[in-house]
């Protein structure tokens, strides 16, 4: 087995250099003997040479966007070859199909462990009460998010119970102008929740803002999660600032709410960063240097101004996928990152109107 | 340049501003006010307040509804003074400013009258209170079928909302979304019911953006309007849309047309054409040319004024949209004979706005598509018709109006199901009054009859 330079392997505490670390990852990952055969087949068709040109994050903007071509191919193709005969493949992950036909990426154990050993760092942080039961109302697949509930809940808590979520159903609905038939899905996941929250000891919950809208409208629901949730999880739809607000001071407010932005592409999430109580802005930091952003002008490509707004890329560079330039559906202003670390952080996030000729359906659930 | 008018969200425990903004523009792109912006949340949370609130009796609502309506035409209301609260709304509308204060004005009469509005549409039998000695032998009681009622304003004519004062007078909990375009009406009246006794969680103002206005439809117990989120929810028996009014004329060869030719005009023209008590089309037994040359000239002579001036009578709108509404009439027009063609419709101001002038087309039978093309504008089609063409031409009309000696027709007219209104003579499409129905009675929506007996 070929040597892997160790900066590749830190555990979560430790941040490489950056700059360092990109450099030992594109050797890594364009190197025959351990790069993908998705990637150095790729190789082949770049005007540059990753080993030699791609010294610092800004750098990555060298690579095009090869996000469309995870749409067909054959999911082997993305581990790299150093990882040897047996690698340990945690999951094949999927894009949410709002745009067309789902990408697909490999997520392997060594990310998946550095990962959420990062996540529970900002889980403690936030205040998120150890070794408690969990309850997840997520997809449980295809996307990344599913995992990330499992091995938080059976990490950071005891164990964690799942109420499924199916967002492609969901989007195909509204698309279809079903709203009806949407909100009767809704209807059909909270009857389920309710069920866990009336008789479980759940102190943790982990639920979308489109969802969490519809629990206000549930006298009960909302009683019972201020009564035994003391810590909320919110990621997969976006939550503006004054809905946020509203339930931080008044409809959950004796309960930790705390957001994630990511995606299943980056295999990653963006944590928000902790403000001051009452702060309106809520900002996310990606896992430098492994997930990035970059929030630019999409008509030329380069960073908006700090306070801008612009559209995000995602990059995610580890020694278990490269997958950099990765254009997200989203808009967010451009925040300071925070110290130590590059790309930038994000905040106030919303989707794009349109992307890619086809018309993005945010969804309810 | 006047200051911008920046309303706060009117919710159940008060003003609430969220940090997001709409803004206003008036008609010649000039910003004039900002709505505080409220989300889903904050909609739901409302809503159950509303649900939750105790109303006030019956007389308390109808005398602080009168109240409302006086400090709605008198008084200065969250920092507005009626003369800027009328400039604010001629300014945004573009309907002429005369027009306005005269809503305005009218606002105060039907707050004062809201009883009897209400009253008409009562069934006779039945009584307003379970407490009535009627109930010892059996009466039908007349009850809301709801508690919360959402009203999701589309309009530009400020008139319209004093209708949904009728809710709360039967005792409904009110949660408004006013129309961005015209937001001040509706921030005027619900902030004058409450400075005149209505407690903040009877009566909201909810500014929102399209998720949030479907969560205000799916939270109340009944829905009226004609906004975007009512449009896309309907059909639904919990929903009454407003639609296009479609009002006509009718004038048959026993009549002499010159004698009625100022109702006829009136009838496209009044309150600046815009509304859907205007005329849009006129069926003449015989020929409609010469009716149809004599009201464009009539129209025609109609001056072009910035809407805030006294001379103004007809509406204003960006140069953009009056383009686009121009682009569309000569679209639609297609080969109808133009008096007063869609060349002429758009006179510009110079400021970035521009005066929608009368249009006036003549086609050549009753069926004719272009007779359905209702515009915020006197834009009026003219047809021939005969008794052989019968009803399917006068159908789907909010008012029609009948020039006719014969009984035997204008009973056929009242007859007709999709005929909302009918006058008869010199009575022009506009014209209403106190206890009379506008599309049916508002109350025979909101209310039911239900059987009490007790001993």
């Amino acid at each position: 087995m070929p040597t892997t330079d160790p900066l590749l392997d830190l555990p979560a505490h430790v941040r490489p250099d950056p700059d360092a670390f990109l450099q030992a990852a594109m050797e890594w990952h364009f190197n025959p003997e351990t790069g993908s055969p998705f990637w150095l087949r790729r190789m082949k068709s770049l005007d540059f040479d990753p080993r030699k040109d791609v010294e610092t994050h800004d750098d990555l903007r060298l690579f095009p966007n090869v996000v469309n071509e995870l749409r067909d191919v054959p999911v082997t193709d993305l581990v790299p070859r150093g990882y040897g005969a047996e690698p340990e493949i945690v999951g094949v992950f999927e894009s949410g199909g709002t745009t067309g036909v789902p990408k697909r990426v490999v997520c392997l154990g060594d990310w998946l462990q550095r990962f959420v050993d990062w996540c529970n760092a900002k889980l403690d942080a936030h205040g998120f009460p150890r070794d408690v039961q969990w309850l997840g109302v997520t997809p449980g697949g295809p996307h990344i998010v599913g995992k990330l509930f499992e091995r938080s809940a059976y990490t950071h808590g005891t164990f964690g119970m799942f109420v499924d979520l199916d967002p492609r159903w969901v989007k195909k609905l509204l698309a279809a102008g079903k709203t009806d038939e949407a909100r009767a899905y809704g209807d059909h996941v909270l009857d389920q929740v309710t069920d866990v929250l009336r008789s479980q000891d759940i102190r943790v919950m982990a639920i979308t803002p489109a969802l969490l809208d519809r629990v206000v409208e549930r006298d009960e629901l909302v009683k019972l999660i201020n009564e035994k949730v003391s810590a909320i999880r919110w990621g997969g739809t976006h939550m503006d600032a004054a809905s946020r607000q509203l339930y931080r001071t008044e409809v959950f407010p004796d309960t930790i709410l705390y957001g994630h932005y990511g995606s299943t592409m980056v295999l990653g999430v963006a944590g928000e960063r902790l403000g001051p109580a009452g702060d309106a802005d809520c900002v996310f930091d990606p896992f430098s240097p492994y997930n990035t952003f970059s929030v630019v002008d999409p008509a030329t490509g380069h960073n908006v101004r700090y306070g801008d707004r612009g559209q995000v890329v995602m990059h995610h560079v580890t020694k278990s996928l490269l997958l950099p330039n990765n254009v997200e559906r989203d808009t967010a202003v451009r925040a300071e990152p925070l110290q130590g670390t590059v790309g930038d952080a994000v905040a106030d996030i919303a989707p794009v109107e349109v992307f890619e000729d086809g018309v993005v359906i945010e969804g309810v659930y | 340049m006047t200051d911008v008018i920046r309303l706060p969200a009117l919710g159940p425990t008060g003003e609430y501003v969220s940090g997001t903004e709409a803004t206003v523009h008036d008609v010649a792109g000039d910003l004039i006010g900002a709505l505080a912006l409220v989300p889903s949340v904050f909609v739901t949370r409302a809503l159950s307040s509303l649900r939750k609130a105790q109303p006030l009796s019956a007389e308390e609502r109808l005398s602080a509804i009168a109240r409302a309506g006086d400090l709605f035409s008198t008084a200065t209301v969250s920092g507005l003074s009626p003369d800027a609260y009328v400039h604010a709304v001629c300014r945004v509308s573009g309907l002429p400013v005369s027009v306005i204060h005269s809503a305005a004005q009218a606002t105060g009469h039907r707050a004062h009258n809201v009883s009897r509005a209400v009253e008409a549409a009562r069934p006779q039998d039945s009584v307003r209170d379970w407490r009535d000695p009627l109930t010892r032998t059996g009466r039908a009681v007349w009850v809301p079928k709801g508690e919360v009622f959402a009203v999701h304003a589309s309009g530009l004519h400020p008139g319209g909302h004093s209708l949904w004062l009728e809710a709360l007078a039967l005792g409904y909990r009110v949660a408004v979304r006013p129309n961005p375009r015209e937001p001040f009406t509706a921030h005027r009246l619900v902030a004058a019911l409450r400075m005149a006794g209505f407690g903040t969680d009877h009566v909201v103002w909810l500014p929102t953006e399209h998720e949030a206005g479907a969560a205000l439809l799916r939270g109340a117990d009944l829905a009226y309007g004609g906004d975007d989120v009512i449009r896309k929810f309907s059909p639904s028996p919990k929903i009454l849309a407003q639609e296009p009014g479609r009002s006509k004329i009718l004038v048959t060869a026993d009549q002499d047309w010159r004698e009625h030719l100022d109702t006829i005009v009136d009838s496209a023209s009044h309150h600046g054409g815009a509304g859907c008590v205007n005329a849009t089309a006129v069926f003449v037994e015989g020929d409609a040319g010469p009716l149809a040359s004599a009201v464009a000239e009539r129209l025609g002579a109609l001056p072009s004024a910035k809407p805030e001036e006294a001379a103004a009578v007809l509406p204003v709108q960006a140069v953009t949209s009056a383009r686009a509404l121009e682009k569309f009439l000569r679209m639609k027009a297609g080969d109808a004979k133009p008096w007063l063609g869609a060349e002429q419709v758009v006179d510009e101001l110079g400021d970035g706005s521009a005066v929608l002038r009368p249009a006036v087309h003549e086609v050549d039978r009753p069926d004719a598509p272009q007779l359905d093309v209702e515009l915020p504008f006197p834009c009026v089609w003219f047809a021939p018709w005969s008794r052989r063409d019968g009803m399917p031409a006068l159908r789907e009309t909010l008012t029609l109006t009948a020039f006719t000696e014969d009984d035997g027709l204008f009973a056929e007219l009242v007859a007709e199901p999709t005929i909302a209104n009918l006058h008869r003579g010199d009575w022009p499409t506009y014209w209403t009054d106190t206890g009379l129905p506008h599309e049916d009675y508002l109350a025979t929506f909101l209310m039911r009859c239900k059987t009490v007996i007790r001993s």
